[in-house]
Parts: structure tokens; C-alpha cells; sequence
């Protein structure tokens, strides 16, 4: 019977054997507890996992195997030896010991020499795995011609304990003579196989996820911002318009807790923003702050709104803000003639948290802004008592010597107040502004009399431009106040102005030179003017402070310029 | 007859109290001021009864310049201020004059009255009174400049005043070398001298027993035996 054992025969029958051992690797690939496989890790339970399904692997070699000589020839090195090289030497010497005993329970004459060769083939495999991480080469663990090569020696490894082992070594010699070359090409090229089928399930992984993040990152890329500007009609619906473009659903809606604020898709025609929402599912999904999705199968999903409606599956995910309190939702449909993707699904989820934050953000944002306006609010209406006082005593004087100059003077006063008062709205133009520091100076060159000397330089086309209302005249008071006030010698200030590039500055500068950047004395309402232009129009606007010591210092306000439809 | 000086760096205000005091007939304003430097000058050399001065001046406040004016010749002092809530609480803790702006003439009248009843003035009065000096108001080169203490290498008296010498600029004080001695962390080394020990590079020590200190921007300043050791005592302590 012996003689009958051809050698091309038992090869055939051992690639058919590593087929089918192949196709229910494959099959297993398909499922969860591959993941832990196809990276190296340290983790305990993810070792357990390598462990489990190797020797999993192992057992069903040896079932696979059949029966020659009272041996077995079979493919069960190849579990052994990649459960050693994925897992490290404990895990190959595991698997190893766990397929030998399985082994050593079916009996024969080479049943504890099979055993034995089992164990080492797994502890060969962990060695290797150790080998390539000492030498810092981790990607290798994954090569198929590193398995391949790995199996060989190992199978060959087996023969020689075989021969060392079994007995009587006639019969163990006539089995390995025969065997030797049928089973170590066969485990050979199924490891090198094995190990292909991981890497290739770990390349479509990562494709799959590399498409998933590019999708993911265009959407954030095109609505970052969107959302920051408010959470509304317009906003969304150029939103919904982005997430549909990206993820080519059938349709994308956004709603807040009561109404629909954008709609983008098929269905358009009946799904109208503004109106309120109608979909229980919606409803669900904000009264239980969940994911709420009816595939159109074992959830029946269909439209509130027409019912000749196209959209047949629906995904509903929250939008969270403040403290994951719900403040809307965003919803992705399919058509009834399409199945919703996964990567939708979880994109969707993504989305979601995106626009969350994009909101939150926003309102954040608003916040600021509102607070630097009410700032500048509580600066208008705190006049300095030193002004006033000082106007006052001004005024005294001047009433003494030439009342027609005190009644102007009152005059600029009220005009003064009156600016500083009853400024509404965010906005003034800057002939506005002009009036508003004129009053001021006004009543402090009567003050400093000819210590103070003003030089007002803006084009008359400058004057129709818009800027945050109260921007100039704390600027120039902190001119006064902390430079001409503080200068012994007669001292002047310059206001001009220059439009450059779609950008107008404005120039406040003093002859005094005594700016000190580190002072917070440099004024409160210089801070709150910077801040609020830079909330307004972003940080390349707002204050730059340039100074000579004691020979001047000069401020630039920088704002953009937006042209105002003038009436001509 | 009282003699005052107003010192006030705005021309309506000292118009406006000139005219105020003008209507008493028992006041003479001798002189006005813009600011401490001039006022300073005006106060060693004019003697005034009284001086109106005004808080909220350029550089060298009000406050600060009292601290300025040589113990021996303090006149009378009423602050003059818009407003200046710290400055106000201050005077009333002291018990020092002042008035607010604009001036109430009745409020001034009684201020006159209480100068005619010939209190004394005292320097105890003041806020900040006897603080420590942070700069010293110089003339030089016909312009007006503060030194700031930190910079100052030594100061000397000669038959021009009071010399202050900084390691770029010098100027003449009107602030004498005592007051300068007591309120400043200056040392004295020599009858005329006064330096800033901090700005001592070496000590020369001369066979009569007197030394020499070069200064950081190697100036050469006089110490007299009678100091000398009284230096070293500092410099090794400090």
C-alpha cells in the first residue's frame, strides 16, 4: 500500500485539504474577530483572540488531514506557526500545545513526536515574531514569503523530531521519506496564502476607512464655518446642500426642535424648510436624544408629508449643544429603490457631532460678540468723571472771559454727550465718528488751551465708510489722556486716514511718544475697540500701536472697507 | 497779606482761581506754574504763604511734588483737583485742604480763613508727603526732563545747584542733596556728593585715606574719609 503513495497525489490532496482550510479563513476573515489579527498588539484580550482562532485553526488541520501510515499528513502546522508569528512566542507556544495535545488524543505511532513538533513549530513561529521586533521590523510580521518561509522551517523542524521521536525509526523513516516534501510545500504555501488573505482584508479596511475619512474631511472642510454664522434657515439649507453633494444620499434634511430649517434632495418639492416637523421618527429621535433609523424594512419608514414621497429609509441623529441638550437634528434618506450604506450610517453620525460643535461654537462666538458690545455700551455710558469735571472747570473759566466762546463750548458739550449717549445700532459712518471726536476736541483745546494743537486730515470721500460705532473717539482719548495730558512742552495730534486695498486705517497720532505697551493704563477702551473689530471682521483687523519714544505715538484702526450703497 | 502761587498745567483753571483769589483783597498771586518742574523752582525761590496746586499734571503729579519741596521752605498746600476719588479719601484721612473743580468760591473763602488763622503747615500733612522719589525733574540744555532714579550714577552740588548725573545726560535739580539723601536710595560719600551705589563699578582707595568711586560709565566721584568707611559698611551689607 505504501508503494502506492505517490508523491503528486498526496501533494493534491494536500493543496485540496489547504483549500478548504483557505475558504473557511477567508469566511472568518469576513467577521470581527479578525480585527485583532491583522495589527500587532500587546493587549490581553486581543492575544486571547490570536490564540483562539489559531488554535482553532490547528484542530481543524489535523480534522482536515488524512490518515497515512498510521500518521496523519495534514495542514496543522500552518495554524501553529501563524499563531506564533501574529501573537509572540507565549501565544505560538499556546496554540502550539494546544493543537499537539489535540493531536496526541487521535492516537498513532507518531502521535507524541507530532505533539511535540506541533509545540515547537508554535514556539518557532513566536521566535521568529520576537526576532522581527527586536530588530524594530513589525511590518514584516505581516509578510507572506516571511510565513512561507517561517512554515518551511518548521515543517522541516517536524520531520527531524519525527524521525527522532516516533518509533520504530524504519516505519518513521518510510513516513517522513514520503511525506516530508507533500507537507512542507503544502503548509508553506497555505501560510504564505493565510497571510495574504490578512493583509489583503487589512488593505480594504484601510482603503475603506482612508474613502471614510476623505469623505469625512471634505464635509468638514466645506461646512466649516457654515453653521458658526447661525443656526438657520439659510445656513442649513446651504448645509444640507454640502452633506448631500459629499455623501450622494437621496436627501438630507437638518431641522431644530420644532420646524424644518433645511431640506436638499429628492422630495424637495414637499419637504419645505420653515415648515414644522412631522416625522414621528424625527420627534423619537429629539425627545429621546437618540439615533433613531428606519431602514424602510423592519422599521417602516414613510414620509409624514405626501405620500407619494420617493424617500423609502431614513437615518435621524440628533445635533447636541449645551451640556448634550438636543437643538435639532440632522436627517440622511434613501430613495425606496436604494439600500442605505454603513458608511452613511456612521457618517452620519459624524456629521452630526460636527455640526454639534460648529453650533455650539457659533453661539459661543455670538456670546463674545455680544459681550464686547455691551462692554463698549458700558464705556459709552460711563463719561469719565475727569472729563466732565475738567469740561466744567473749563468752562467756568472761559465763561468769565468770553461767554459767546462758553455757549460754544456747551454746545460741543451736549453734542458731545448726546454721541456718547444715545449712540444705537453697531455700526456709524465715519463722518459720525469725526463729529463725535470733534465735540471731544473741542472742549480739549479749550482745556489745554495752547498746549494742545489738533490737525484733522480726512479725505471728504472717506467719510461715507463704515465702522464699529465708538471705535475713534476712545482712541483719541487715550491720545489725550495718556500723552498730551502727560507732556510738559505744547503737544499735537494728527488724525488722518488711508484706504489701501479694500482696508481703511485711520491714524491717531500724538506728539508725546509715551505709549507703553506692558501698561494696562494704555486704556481699557483701547483693548475693548481692538477686541470688538477683531470679533467683527477677524484677526488682521483691529489696533496696531506704533511708538517713538517721546516723539510720538501713533494708532492705526484698521477696518474693512464695505462699501454703502449711497444714494447719489 | 497772603502770598500765593498757583501751579496748574491747564490756563482756564489757573485763569479762572486767579480771578477767585483776585476778589479777596488780602491775596497776592505772586506767581503761576504749568507744571511741577516750574512749580518746584518757583516755591524755593518765591516763598509763597500758600500754594493751589493741581493734582493731575503732566509727569510729575501734584502729590508727587510735594514729596519734592525741601521741608524748610513747604508753604501751605491746598490741592486743587476734577476729580480724583483715591486722592479725595486720602485728603481726608490727612486732614489736608483741598478744593474741587470747579471752585466754589464760597468753599475757597473758608480755606482763606483757615490760612489767615496761621496753622502751620507740616509736611506730616500730605499724602505722600515723605514717600520715596521714583525720578528726579532736571533742566538741561534749556529743556525739561525727569531722571529716573535707576539711572542716576551721582549727584553734586556746585555753585550752578544741584547736579544730577546720569551715565548719558546730566541736568541741573531744584530738589536739594538732603531731601535727596532722606527720599532716594542715594548715598552719601562725599560733604557734596551723593551716588547710586548700584551704579558703582570700583573703589579707588587713596593714600590719604579717602577713596574714589568709578562709576558703571566710568566717571570718577570723591569719597571723603569722614564716609568712607560707612560706604564700605553698605556695600559689603547691601
Amino acid at each position: 500500500m505504501l508503494e502506492e503513495i505517490n508523491h503528486l497525489a498526496l501533494i493534491g490532496s494536500l493543496v485540496q485539504q489547504m483549500c478548504v482550510y483557505l475558504v473557511v479563513a477567508y469566511l472568518l476573515s469576513k467577521t470581527p474577530l479578525f480585527a485583532p489579527l491583522m495589527q500587532v498588539t500587546v493587549r490581553l484580550p486581543d492575544k486571547l483572540v490570536c490564540y483562539l482562532v489559531f488554535s482553532g485553526f490547528c484542530i481543524m488541520g489535523t480534522y482536515l488531514g488524512f490518515q497515512i501510515e498510521d500518521a496523519i499528513a495534514n495542514t496543522r502546522a500552518i495554524g501553529a506557526v501563524l499563531g506564533g508569528i501574529l501573537g509572540g512566542p507565549v501565544v505560538g507556544l499556546a496554540v502550539g500545545l494546544t493543537g499537539g495535545i489535540h493531536r496526541y488524543s487521535m492516537g498513532g505511532f507518531t502521535a507524541s513526536a507530532c505533539a511535540v513538533s506541533t509545540t515547537v513549530e508554535g514556539l518557532i513561529g513566536g521566535l521568529f515574531h520576537f526576532y522581527l521586533l527586536r530588530r524594530h521590523r513589525a511590518d514584516r510580521l505581516l509578510s507572506p514569503l516571511f510565513a512561507l518561509g517561517a512554515t518551511m522551517l518548521a515543517e522541516m523542524t517536524q520531520m527531524l523530531i519525527i524521525l527522532a521521536m516516533a518509533r520504530p525509526f524504519d516505519h518513521a523513516a518510510r513516513l517522513v521519506a514520503h511525506i516530508a516534501l507533500p507537507m512542507i510545500v503544502a503548509n508553506s504555501i497555505g501560510a504564505g496564502l493565510f497571510m495574504r488573505l490578512i493583509l489583503d482584508r487589512r488593505e480594504t479596511l484601510e482603503k475603506y476607512s482612508i474613502a471614510f475619512s476623505a469623505k469625512a474631511l471634505r464635509i468638514a472642510e466645506r461646512s466649516v464655518g457654515v453653521l458658526m454664522q447661525g443656526f438657520n434657515v439659510d445656513n442649513c439649507t446651504r448645509l444640507a446642500k454640502i452633506i448631500r453633494e459629499e455623501t450622494g444620499v437621496g436627501a438630507v434634511a437638518i431641522t431644530d426642535c420644532e420646524k424644518l430649517l433645511g431640506f436638499v434632495g429628492t422630495g424637495a418639492d414637499h419637504h419645505i424648510p420653515g415648515t414644522p416637523i412631522s416625522s414621528p421618527h424625527t420627534f423619537y429621535a429629539i425627545k429621546n436624544n437618540e439615533v433613531v433609523y428606519a431602514d424602510g424594512v423592519d422599521i417602516v419608514y414613510s414620509c409624514a408629508v405626501s405620500k407619494d414621497c420617493k424617500l423609502g429609509s431614513c437615518l435621524v441623529i440628533p445635533l447636541r449643544g449645551e451640556e448634550n441638550r438636543v437643538i435639532g437634528t440632522i436627517k440622511l434618506y434613501e430613495p425606496k429603490t436604494k439600500f442605505f450604506s454603513s458608511l452613511n450610517r456612521t457618517l452620519g453620525e459624524g456629521i452630526a457631532r460636527l455640526l454639534s460643535n460648529q453650533v455650539l461654537a457659533g453661539k459661543i462666538e455670538e456670546q463674545k460678540r455680544l459681550l464686547a458690545q455691551s462692554e463698549i455700551k458700558l464705556l459709552q455710558a460711563q463719561i469719565n468723571p475727569h472729563f466732565l469735571f475738567n469740561a466744567l472747570n473749563t468752562l467756568a473759566a472761559v465763561i468769565r472771559r468770553d461767554p459767546e466762546a462758553a455757549r460754544q463750548l456747551v454746545l460741543y458739550l451736549s453734542t458731545f454727550f448726546r454721541k456718547s449717549l444715545k449712540r444705537l445700532g453697531n455700526e456709524a459712518s465715519l463722518e459720525d465718528e469725526i463729529e463725535h471726536v470733534n465735540a471731544y476736541l473741542q472742549i480739549e483745546l479749550a482745556r489745554f488751551a495752547d498746549r494742545l494743537e489738533v490737525v484733522m486730515a480726512i479725505p471728504d470721500e472717506f467719510m461715507h465708510l463704515r465702522l464699529p460705532a465708538f471705535s475713534l473717539q476712545p482712541i483719541v482719548e487715550n491720545a489725550i489722556k495718556y500723552g498730551i495730558s502727560q507732556m510738559i512742552e505744547p503737544g499735537r495730534i494728527t488724525i488722518s486716514a488711508q484706504r489701501t486695498d479694500g482696508v481703511l486705517s485711520i491714524f491717531v497720532e500724538d506728539s508725546a511718544g509715551l505709549y507703553q505697551p506692558a501698561a494696562e493704563r494704555n486704556g481699557l477702551g483701547m483693548s475693548l475697540v481692538d477686541r470688538r473689530i477683531k470679533i467683527r471682521y477677524g484677526a488682521a483687523y483691529g489696533i496696531d500701536v506704533a511708538c517713538e519714544p517721546e516723539t510720538y505715538t501713533r494708532v492705526a484702526i484698521r477696518v474693512p472697507v464695505e462699501e454703502e450703497l449711497v444714494p447719489c | 497779606m497772603l502770598t500765593a502761587l498757583i501751579v496748574d498745567d491747564e490756563a482756564p483753571s489757573r485763569e479762572e482761581l486767579k480771578a477767585l483769589l483776585g476778589e479777596a483783597p488780602d491775596v497776592e498771586v505772586i506767581g503761576e506754574c504749568a507744571n511741577a518742574i516750574e512749580g518746584l523752582s518757583a516755591i524755593h525761590r518765591l516763598r509763597p504763604d500758600v500754594v493751589f496746586l493741581d493734582i493731575q499734571m503732566p509727569r510729575i503729579s501734584g502729590l508727587e511734588m510735594v514729596g519734592m519741596i525741601e521741608p524748610s521752605a513747604l508753604p501751605h498746600i491746598v490741592f486743587v483737583t476734577a476729580y480724583d476719588q483715591h486722592a479725595l479719601k486720602a485728603f481726608e484721612e490727612h486732614a489736608a485742604d483741598y478744593l474741587v473743580k470747579p471752585v466754589d468760591p464760597e468753599r475757597l473763602a473758608k480755606t482763606l480763613d483757615w490760612l489767615r488763622s496761621g496753622a502751620r503747615p507740616s509736611t506730616k500733612a500730605f499724602p505722600g508727603a515723605d514717600s520715596r522719589l521714583q525720578q528726579i525733574p532736571c533742566i538741561g540744555r534749556n529743556r525739561i526732563f525727569l531722571v529716573a532714579l535707576d539711572e542716576v550714577e551721582y549727584v553734586y552740588t556746585d555753585i550752578c545747584g544741584v547736579n544730577v548725573v546720569a551715565s548719558e545726560r546730566q541736568g541741573v535739580t531744584e530738589l536739594t542733596l538732603k531731601l535727596l539723601q532722606e527720599r532716594t536710595p542715594l548715598v552719601r560719600c562725599h560733604r557734596q556728593y551723593l551716588v547710586n551705589l548700584d551704579r558703582v563699578a570700583e573703589i579707588e582707595l587713596l593714600e590719604n585715606g579717602a577713596a574714589e568711586i568709578i562709576t558703571q560709565s566710568s566717571k570718577r566721584v570723591p569719597v571723603s574719609r569722614r564716609h568712607l568707611r560707612e560706604l564700605k559698611d553698605r556695600l559689603l551689607i547691601v
